[in-house]
Order: C-alpha cells, then sequence, then structure tokens
C-alpha cells in the first residue's frame, strides 16, 4: 500500500519539477536535455514506472492509468515549451529584421518617351477603329510629293527641306505617303493611323534632321470637318487634360482642303502666358497657345490620284509631330535630348 | 511679310488694337508670329534744344553745347559734329542710354570739359547712313519729346507666315483687303496722280520683244527722265527699315515700296546705259556668264530666263538685276520694268543660283498680271515726284498671254456638308464678294469668278475653304465619327504590333530603349570595316557626318555609348530598334529597308548595390537575351555558331534558328569600341526583325501531355581541352540517341588552376513515357553514354 501511495506522489510531484525544470531552460537544447532527464529511456519517469511491476494487481491498472496521464502531461508541457522557445526565437529574429534593405531587384528598362507617346496616341485611335500602318522611310517623289498634290516645282515644297537619296528618291519629309500608299490598297471605309520617323534638311535648336510623326485619316462617305474637329478635341483631352482648350486655325497644305492647324491651350501657363515665375511663358512665347497638329479635308487631288470618287468620299487627315507632343506632356525644354540618349534622361520614362 | 500698322491704315481704316487685328488674322490663316516695336530701341531718345555752342577750349573739332531736353538746367554736352550749332533741334541721348550699337552713354570729362549726354547723328541711331554730322530736327518738334514719338516712329510691325498659296498677301494691299473684309471696313487704294510728259513717248523710245512667252507674259515698262538720285524722303526710308528693308536712294527705294505694297516686283534700269531702244526676254544661252549687281558672275544655262538690251543679257528676270546698267549716283533716265514671270522658271533658277530675293519670292507664288499696270503707274508716279523726274507718255507693253479669268461652279450644300455648317446662300454670295470675287446665281448655286491676284482659287473646294475661313473654323460644330469595320477585315499591317512587343520585351528585361539617327557618316561605317557595298548616300546631307543611311545600328549605338561615358554614365544596357538600309534594284525605291533590334551592354553586370555582385560582363549575358528572345518569339531554341572573322566583332556568334540566320551578336573589337572612348568590354547583339516576325507568324503552340512517370537525374563530369566547345558534348550526347534522355543541362564548369583542361559538369535528366525506371537500367545507360563520349571526344572521366 505504502509502495502505491509513493508511487503515486513521486508522478504527481514530477510535474511541478518538469516544469521547473523547463522553466530554466532557454533554448531547445536545454529543453532536451530536461526532455532526456525526465522523458528519456532512462528518465526518471522511467525509474518511477519500473516500480511497476513491484505494486499489487489492484494497484497495478490505477498507477498505470495515473502514469499515462502524466506522461500526457509532460509531453504536453514540453511541447508548449518548444512551441514557446520557437516562438521567441522567431520573434528574436524578427525583431532584427531589415525590410529596407535592397531588393536583388532587376534592371528597370524603359521605352523611349517617343515610342511611349505613340503608344499613347495610337491606342486612343486603335480604341476608335483605327488600323495601325507602317511604311517606307525611303520613298519614291509619286508618294512623298506627287500623289499628295505637291508637283515638282510647287512652291510648297519649300515647306519642308527634304534629304534627297536620288531626283526622284527621297527621305520621306512626312508620314503622309502612307494615306496614299493605304488608299491604293483598300477601298473606303478606311481609317488608319501611321507612325513613324520623318526627315528633315533641317538642323538647330528647334529642328532635327530627323523626328517623328504620326499620321492619321479617315475617308467615308459624308464625313465632314465636324468629324474631324470632334475626332482632333478628343484626341487632345485624352493624351493631355480633358481642361485643355483647342483651337483650329486655317492654314495651308496641298493634300488638304481646307487646312487648319489646331492649337492647344499652353499647357505650362495654362493659356495665360505667364509662367510659374512670374517670366513671360517660354513654351508658348506668351500667346498662351501651342501648336500641336496640322489637319484638314483630303484634298479630292489626292482622291483623283488613287482612284476614289471626290464626288461620293470626303475624309479628313491630320499630322502631328511626337517629340512636340512628348516636349509639352512630360514638360521637356530641348529637343536635341531626344537624340543624345542619355541615361539619365531615358530612365526618367519609366 | 513684315506689315507695318501706320501702312495698312493708308488702305483701310482700322481702329481697334494691334492684338485685336493679329488674333483675327491668325484665325483666318494669317498666322501673326510676332509683333513687332522695330524703333523700340530708341524710345529713350529725346528732343533737345541747342541753347549754346561754342569752341572747346583744348580740343579744335570739339563743341561745348548746353542742351535744353526739358527736364529743367540744360546739359552740358560735348560735341564733334562740324554742323552743331545753337537754336538746333537735336536728337539726345541721355547718360545712361544704350545705342543701337551697344554704347552706354556715361557722364564724361573731355579735356577738362564735363559732358552728360550725347547729340546722335543717323549712323549713330540707325536711322541712316549719313555719318557727316548730327541729325537736325524739324525746328516744330516738342523740347523733351521722346524722338519716336516725333518722327513718328512708334509702329507696329506684324510678322505673318503667309502659306505658299496667298501670294496676294505678300503685300499691304492684299493684307489690307483681307482686313476690311474680316472688319467690314471699306478698302481705299490710293489714288494715281500720275502726270505724263507728252513730248516723250516710252513706246517709241523702247520696244518690248518676248522670244519667250511661256516665260514671260506680260512685260510692260515706263520711262522717266531727269530724275536726280538721292535719298528718299525720311517717312519713305523709315517705312521701309520698320518692314526690314535697307533704304538705297529715291529710285531703288520706290521698287522696294511698291514691292512691299502692292506685292509687285519691279526693276529700275539705268536707260543711257542701255544699248539701243529695245527691251527682249529670251533664254539664256549654256555656258554663258552673267555678271548680277551683287557683283557676282552667275554661269547660265538654257533654263534660266534672261532680260537684253539689243547687244547684252541686262538682268536676270525676276531674280536680280545686271551690274553694268544698275541705278547709280549720276543715272538721270530710268526703265521701270514691271513684268509676270512664269514662277516655276523663276523658282529653279534662284533655287539653282541660290539667289532668293523678295521679288523671287513673289514670282515664285505667282504676281497679279491684272494689277500689274497699277503697280507700274503707282511706282512711276512716286519716283517722277521723289526724283523730280519727268514720266514719259504711255508705257512700253507686250502681252503674249494675257489674264484670263476663270469660272467655278460653287454649290452652297455641298460647302455645308463638307464644312458641316448651316449657311445660306446669301451668307456664302455676301462672303465671296467681299473676298473679290464676282458671284453669278447659277443652276445649282453661283458661278463664281475669283480675282485675278488669287490664284489659289482654282476649283470649287478652294472655295468651300474660304466659307470656312470666313466662318471661322473653330465655330464649326464638333462630331464624334463611328469607323465602320467588319470583322473579317484583317489588319493592314502587323509591324507595329509585333516591334512594340519586341520594345516591351527589351524594356522588362531591364534595357533601355534608344533612337539613333538614320543617317551616320561614311568614316563612322568605314571605322567599322562595314561592307562598302550597297550603302545608301544622301544625295544633299547636312554634313559629313550624316552623308549615309546606316546598314547597321552599331555606329549610333557606340556614339550613345560615347556620350554617355561622356556624361558619366559608365553602366549601359540600351537597345533599339530602327531600320537598316542597303541599296537593292528591285525595290520601288532603290532601298531595302530591314527592321533590326540591337542590344549593347558595358559596364558592369548588375548595379553596384548589395546583394548584387560585383562582376564584368562576358559573352554569356548578350548571349542570354538573344536565346530568351529567341525563345520567346519563335518558340523553340537557336543555335549559335562561332563566325571566325567579321567586320567589328570579335568573337562574332551567328544565331541561327531552322537554318535561317536571325542576328548576330559577340564583342566589339577593343581597338573599335575605343575609339569612341569605351575602356571596358562592348557587347553587341544585332537581329533581323523581319525574320524574326515572318518565324514567329508561323509559329503553332501544340500541347503535349504532362508526363506520367518521375525522372532520374545524373550528373556527368567530363575534363576535356579547352578548346573542346560544349556544343561537341551535346552533339555526342545527342546523336547517341537515347530515347529516354530528356534534358541534358551544363550545371557547372570548372578551370583548375594553371590547367590546359577544363571540367564541365552536365545534369542528364532520363524518363520513360510508360514506366519508372529502375536504378539498374539508368546505370547502364549512363555507362553506355560515357563510353561512347569517351570514344569520340578528346575528354576523360575524372
Amino acid at each position: 500500500m505504502a509502495l502505491a501511495a509513493e508511487i503515486s506522489k513521486n508522478l504527481k510531484s514530477l510535474i511541478q519539477e518538469f516544469e521547473k525544470a523547463l522553466d530554466q531552460a532557454s533554448s531547445l537544447q536545454e529543453a532536451e536535455e530536461a526532455r532526456v532527464d525526465f522523458l528519456g529511456r532512462k528518465g526518471r519517469l522511467a525509474v518511477i514506472m519500473s516500480q511497476l511491476p513491484l505494486l499489487s494487481p489492484e494497484d497495478k491498472p490505477l498507477i498505470g492509468r495515473l502514469a499515462n496521464e502524466v506522461k500526457d502531461s509532460l509531453n504536453q508541457i514540453l511541447n508548449d515549451k518548444i512551441r514557446n522557445i520557437q516562438h521567441k526565437a522567431q520573434e528574436e529574429r524578427l525583431a532584427v529584421f531589415d525590410p529596407s534593405m535592397p531588393g536583388r531587384t532587376p534592371d528597370t528598362g524603359t521605352v523611349h518617351p517617343v515610342t511611349r507617346v505613340i503608344n499613347d496616341i495610337c491606342a486612343i485611335f486603335v480604341r476608335l477603329g483605327f488600323d495601325i500602318v507602317t511604311g517606307p522611310e525611303v520613298e519614291t517623289d509619286f508618294y512623298n510629293f506627287e500623289a499628295l498634290n505637291l508637283p515638282p516645282g510647287h512652291p510648297a515644297r519649300d515647306m519642308q527641306d527634304t534629304l534627297y537619296i536620288s531626283e526622284s528618291i527621297v527621305l520621306r519629309t512626312h508620314t503622309s505617303p502612307l494615306q496614299v500608299r493605304t488608299m491604293l490598297k483598300r477601298q473606303p471605309p478606311v481609317a488608319a493611323i501611321a507612325p513613324g520617323k520623318v526627315y528633315r534638311r533641317d538642323s538647330d535648336l528647334t529642328h532635327t534632321p530627323m523626328f517623328h510623326q504620326i499620321e492619321g485619316f479617315l475617308v467615308d462617305t459624308q464625313v465632314s470637318m465636324a468629324d474631324l474637329r470632334g475626332t482632333l478635341t478628343a484626341f487632345a483631352h485624352e493624351i493631355f487634360d480633358p481642361g485643355v482648350k483647342v483651337r483650329f486655325r486655317p492654314s495651308f497644305f496641298p493634300f488638304t482642303e481646307p487646312s487648319a492647324e489646331v492649337d492647344i491651350s499652353c499647357v505650362m501657363c495654362k493659356g495665360g502666358g505667364v509662367s510659374s515665375d512670374g517670366g513671360p511663358c517660354r513654351v508658348c512665347k506668351e500667346t498662351g497657345w501651342v501648336e500641336i497638329l496640322g489637319c484638314g479635308m483630303i484634298d479630292p487631288a489626292v482622291f483623283q490620284k488613287v482612284g476614289y470618287d471626290p464626288e461620293k468620299y470626303t475624309g479628313f487627315a491630320f499630322g502631328l509631330g511626337v517629340e512636340r507632343v512628348s516636349m509639352l506632356k512630360y514638360g521637356i525644354g530641348d529637343l536635341r535630348m531626344f537624340f543624345e540618349n542619355d541615361l539619365r534622361f531615358l530612365s526618367q520614362f519609366v | 511679310m513684315l506689315l507695318s500698322l501706320s501702312w495698312l491704315k493708308e488702305f483701310t481704316p482700322y481702329k481697334g488694337s494691334v492684338q485685336e487685328l493679329a488674333h483675327r488674322l491668325t484665325m483666318v490663316g494669317l498666322e501673326v508670329e510676332e509683333i513687332k516695336r522695330p524703333f523700340a530701341h530708341l524710345s529713350s531718345i529725346v528732343v533737345g534744344h541747342v541753347l549754346e555752342s561754342k569752341a572747346h577750349p583744348d580740343a579744335d573739332k570739339l563743341s561745348l553745347c548746353r542742351v535744353d531736353i526739358g527736364s529743367g538746367e540744360a546739359l552740358p554736352i560735348i560735341c564733334g559734329a562740324p554742323n552743331v550749332a545753337a537754336g538746333q533741334k537735336v536728337a539726345v541721348a541721355q547718360v545712361g542710354t544704350e545705342l543701337p550699337g551697344g554704347l552706354i552713354i556715361k557722364e564724361a570729362r573731355i579735356r577738362g570739359q564735363a559732358s552728360q549726354g550725347m547729340i546722335c547723328s543717323e549712323t549713330e541711331l540707325e536711322l541712316g547712313t549719313d555719318s557727316s554730322g548730327i541729325m537736325v530736327l524739324n525746328q516744330d518738334f516738342a523740347i523733351g519729346a521722346s524722338l519716336t514719338q516725333a518722327l513718328e516712329l512708334e509702329e507696329y510691325v506684324l510678322d505673318i507666315g503667309v502659306t505658299p498659296n496667298r501670294p496676294d498677301c505678300l503685300s499691304v494691299a492684299g493684307l489690307a483687303r483681307e482686313t476690311a473684309a474680316l472688319f467690314d471696313l471699306p478698302l481705299a487704294m490710293p489714288s494715281l496722280k500720275l502726270e505724263e510728259d507728252q513730248s516723250v513717248s516710252c513706246p517709241e523710245q523702247v520696244k518690248i520683244v518676248i522670244d519667250d512667252p511661256a516665260g514671260c507674259p506680260l512685260y510692260q515698262a515706263r520711262l522717266i527722265s531727269g530724275c536726280k538720285v538721292a535719298p528718299s524722303p525720311a517717312n519713305i526710308r523709315y517705312r521701309l527699315m520698320a518692314v526690314g528693308i535697307r533704304p538705297i536712294n529715291n529710285i531703288v527705294d520706290i521698287t522696294n515700296y511698291i514691292l512691299m505694297e502692292l506685292g509687285q516686283p519691279l526693276h529700275s534700269f539705268d536707260r543711257d546705259l542701255l544699248k539701243g531702244s529695245m527691251i527682249r526676254v529670251a533664254r539664256a544661252r549654256n555656258g554663258m556668264t552673267f555678271k548680277t549687281l551683287d557683283d557676282q558672275t552667275r554661269n547660265l544655262d538654257e533654263n534660266d530666263l534672261l532680260i537684253w538690251d539689243e547687244l547684252n543679257p541686262v538682268a536676270l528676270a525676276g531674280v536680280m538685276g545686271g551690274a553694268d546698267t544698275e541705278i547709280h549716283q549720276q543715272s538721270r533716265n530710268v526703265l521701270l520694268e514691271c513684268a509676270v514671270f512664269d514662277p516655276l522658271t523663276i523658282r529653279k533658277t534662284a533655287r539653282r543660283l541660290g539667289l532668293n530675293s523678295e521679288s523671287s519670292f513673289r514670282f515664285e507664288r505667282g504676281v497679279d498680271q491684272a494689277g500689274s499696270r497699277f503697280a507700274l503707274d503707282r511706282a512711276a508716279e512716286l519716283m517722277g515726284s521723289f526724283s523730280g523726274g519727268r514720266v514719259a507718255a504711255g508705257l512700253s507693253l507686250a502681252e503674249p498671254r494675257p489674264y484670263r479669268t476663270r469660272i467655278l461652279n460653287f454649290r452652297p450644300q455641298k460647302a455645308n456638308a463638307l464644312l458641316a455648317l448651316n449657311v445660306d446662300e446669301e451668307y456664302c454670295r455676301k462672303n465671296l464678294t467681299l473676298l473679290g470675287c464676282r458671284v453669278k446665281k447659277a443652276e445649282h448655286g453661283f458661278e463664281v469668278e475669283p480675282p485675278s491676284y488669287r490664284p489659289d482659287l482654282e476649283r470649287e473646294v478652294d472655295l468651300f475653304e474660304e466659307i470656312g475661313r470666313i466662318y471661322g473654323l473653330d465655330r464649326i460644330p464638333e462630331h464624334l465619327p463611328r469607323v465602320k469595320k467588319a470583322l473579317g477585315q484583317k489588319p493592314l499591317d502587323n509591324r507595329f504590333a509585333f516591334t512594340s512587343k519586341i520594345k516591351q520585351w527589351a524594356a522588362g528585361l531591364g534595357l533601355n530603349e534608344v533612337i539613333n539617327y538614320s543617317f551616320v557618316g561614311m568614316a563612322d561605317l568605314d571605322l567599322l570595316e562595314i561592307d562598302r557595298e550597297n550603302r545608301v548616300k544622301v544625295f544633299n546631307p547636312l554634313s559629313e557626318e550624316q552623308d549615309v543611311l546606316r546598314t547597321d545600328l552599331l555606329p549610333g549605338m557606340l556614339q550613345t555609348l560615347r556620350h554617355n561615358l561622356g556624361h558619366g554614365n559608365t553602366r549601359l544596357r540600351v537597345f533599339e530598334v530602327a531600320n537598316s538600309f542597303f541599296s537593292d534594284s528591285t525595290s520601288e525605291t532603290g532601298v531595302k529597308e530591314t527592321d533590326r533590334l540591337a542590344i549593347m551592354l558595358y559596364g558592369l553586370r548588375h548595379r553596384e548595390q548589395w546583394p548584387l555582385l560585383d562582376q564584368e560582363l562576358d559573352f554569356s549575358d548578350i548571349k542570354g537575351l538573344v536565346e530568351n528572345l529567341v525563345t520567346i518569339y519563335a518558340g523553340n531554341r537557336a543555335r549559335f555558331k562561332d563566325l571566325g572573322k567579321h567586320a567589328y566583332l570579335s568573337p562574332a556568334v551567328l544565331c541561327v534558328y531552322d537554318n535561317l540566320n536571325i542576328g548576330i551578336l559577340g564583342r566589339v573589337r577593343p581597338e573599335m569600341s575605343r575609339a569612341y572612348k569605351a575602356r571596358k568590354e562592348v557587347w553587341f547583339a544585332d537581329i533581323n526583325l523581319d525574320r524574326l516576325e515572318t518565324i514567329h507568324d508561323s509559329r503553332q503552340i501544340s500541347f503535349e501531355p504532362l508526363p506520367r512517370f518521375p525522372v532520374v537525374k545524373r550528373d556527368m563530369t567530363v575534363t576535356a581541352p579547352l578548346n573542346l566547345k560544349y556544343d561537341q558534348l551535346v552533339d555526342v550526347v545527342y546523336e547517341s540517341g537515347l530515347s529516354i534522355l530528356e534534358d541534358m543541362t551544363l550545371v557547372d564548369v570548372y578551370f583548375p588552376q594553371e590547367g590546359q583542361e577544363k571540367k564541365m559538369t552536365v545534369r542528364l535528366t532520363f524518363r520513360h513515357p510508360e514506366k519508372t525506371l529502375k536504378d539498374k537500367e539508368v546505370d547502364k545507360v549512363h555507362q553506355n553514354l560515357a563510353d561512347s563520349i569517351l570514344k569520340k571526344l578528346p575528354v576523360k572521366f575524372s
């Protein structure tokens, strides 16, 4: 009887002692040592358990059950402790974790601001149902001039100083040849937009011998000047800002009639003519307006060249300078930067 | 075109502000680019009254003056002009004033005497060429008044960008007509008060013969005799100066005055220097020379039109007069020419000789033949009255091709449809009339006869434009069109979409897009030893650095590199998508354009930033990008072949896909890249996007079922001589035709120190499609493979 009582007492005290032993433990290693001490093959629980065979048959099941309960409790306490230690270790790691250290970041690539603007503009017109077309940069006199109602000797050829390859082959001076090339391929209705490089024999602060244009045109029955105005106004609002004012000024291009130049209210001074520092606005030269594109109703002479019936069809066309739009949109002051390819410039257009 | 506001007001009583006028002209297509104040720099010069002038005690040629400028005490001013005298009204620049030449007037002491200002000459004020003495002003001028006010120089000048279709607006009269129509003002042409001297008959003195009616539809001339060549009156001179023309004398100035006022170019000959009594208009002969009045000897050809006297050429028609018959100080008798020449002829000659003048500019665009007589008469009148000459009776005239009017049909409903307007017939009639057209009712609208000064009104649509212009394009309603498209319609062009993808790919991999010029210099291509065949030269390049279209994107890339290195950017990973140009006689333009992608890498592999490693680039970097590109856009792996010798790459490696050369990659030969300031290796790839796009378009993705059985992986390390290529090993392994070999990957390369060997470890992946492989089976296959490698390659296993 006394033996059963003693074993029972020893078993019960194991719990407290184990807790005490684990309290001292601060690492998984120390917890393991305590486990071996109490729960190991030769541990204190095993030692007590080895006495079980000495008990009476009546006591044996009772004490046996108690021993199992104590074993479960010890395991439970041990697991709690381990979890506790692990948790603490994680907490300690987290306490010194520094998320502000740099990541293993790949390089940041960019497309050129000209490409960005071309993409933005094309996206708008593609949404309206325009096709994007491309064409050769070296052009025949026919596509670049003659088919656009610019016969040899026409004074309007002076509006564009041309780079020639030979007498009848030029570096295209505008993207307008794509009007002709496209119309020769397809009957109306046709709507297309043509981005690309163009060339002029001109180089100074505000001109580079190569730059980019986007040509757009729509031909159908009953296309009117109102369609042109609606389209370009919507375009200007989208590419710049819905608050921007748009005005159409009569002008002259041999391949449109009537012809117009489109100005928007100056994006720098908001049309006031005064820059933020109080001085005269350099962007619009104090006029409050900046020119962004040329446009008009396609001249019947162009339709005749491509075999469209000018009595049946009308259409509009426009051409804009990409660098110009880009300068206004991003506030770039110097045109030459576009072709110097300085990384400090390029990397800003992320 | 420079338009003087005061001159305009002589034609039409415009009362509004100069800004309003500029705005309205701009909005009808006459863009005012600038509003100038041509004499603004003289605004601080004042009228002074010389109260006293006495000799300087210590200098012979200087006078001590006291000048009242209306500001209280008179100023002491020392003047060196011989004509200064008490009682004169003079132009005074006070202390602090900056003269046109840049001189700033300071308080001075000259030989002991104080001077507080300067009495100015015409030259010093840039108001004339008389530097013999000070400018003596009209006694009526108020003391202290500003000089510009006193001389009526408070002028506005509008700089107008006149489009090539509007020669009529290259004159004060033409712009006045537009102004009058815009503001509904009356228009008054100057009245003629020409008095002819009946004792002399011009047609008897000079006969006109036109050999080339196509080149010269009209030639007319008047004779003014007994002229005295002298400076023009001040108001004429100032007016010419205001519009940027240098006054010369009372004969030449009048021709310029009428040119600006009426748009008709004129030329004056010294009659006494013309041989005989005939003026002939005829082409030049090939190989002729002619001395123009700028004393340059010009080489002519049979396309140039000349004016001849009975013996010699005397003027290059419409372009410039001759040196031998020009007006000089002693000229007495003037033959005044007023003609119309063929625009194309004038344009060709002016271009070829580089002689662009105010005259040729107007002739090229077309002058008003019907209005030319008035210009001649007005010029003769003014010339006579300013030079004291007499205008001979009648005029010498030949007009083989008289001006013919045009009649255009005009349908108002067509105008309304095109312009999206709803204006009535009366509106159209009124405005076309205001613009100088004669309008007559016809069956479907009007018959319109445009005025002779509007050569641009040739077709009905030109009249539509006029209606839109006057109505105001800015007032036309806005409407958003619908684009009619059918789903079955294929896109016209896929090129833009493909290059866009390539650009996004490159930017996504951390490359920056650059754009270089399409032209480079021959020397740039030569430096890189690029083939001289098939280059496309620019006929009229801006410079030697831009005289050929690029056959290769590398020169531009190296320029980009040089620019960046010069600006402290020492690490570059850039790409460009652009055309290369080769001459090709089978192409419509004689040039074949190919879209290319160029990639250039320079500097460290990574940014200098923890945890990235500080490593130099090598071939694997550029090859990796190309492999990635080809895998993504062609669908499979490319093969790479050592090309051996190449113009500018060493090593140079060809990228091949399905037996098609897609591009080339390698390191730019260091002696070449050093010319662009590169100190490290430049890695470059050039991909033919036309070919890649073709492969891309034909590509079909087909799904393969996922394998059901596991893989077994085995590593194999071979020790090989340094010159053994990895591809040799790959080929032997794949040639062995093992059906269960799924993949082979190089996992490590090791170069033992000072060895002549390298160790390559490959990982072989085995898989059977229908069962799980056993170790023993794999062992056997692996061993066989090893044996066959040993047999075929000079390697060993270690």
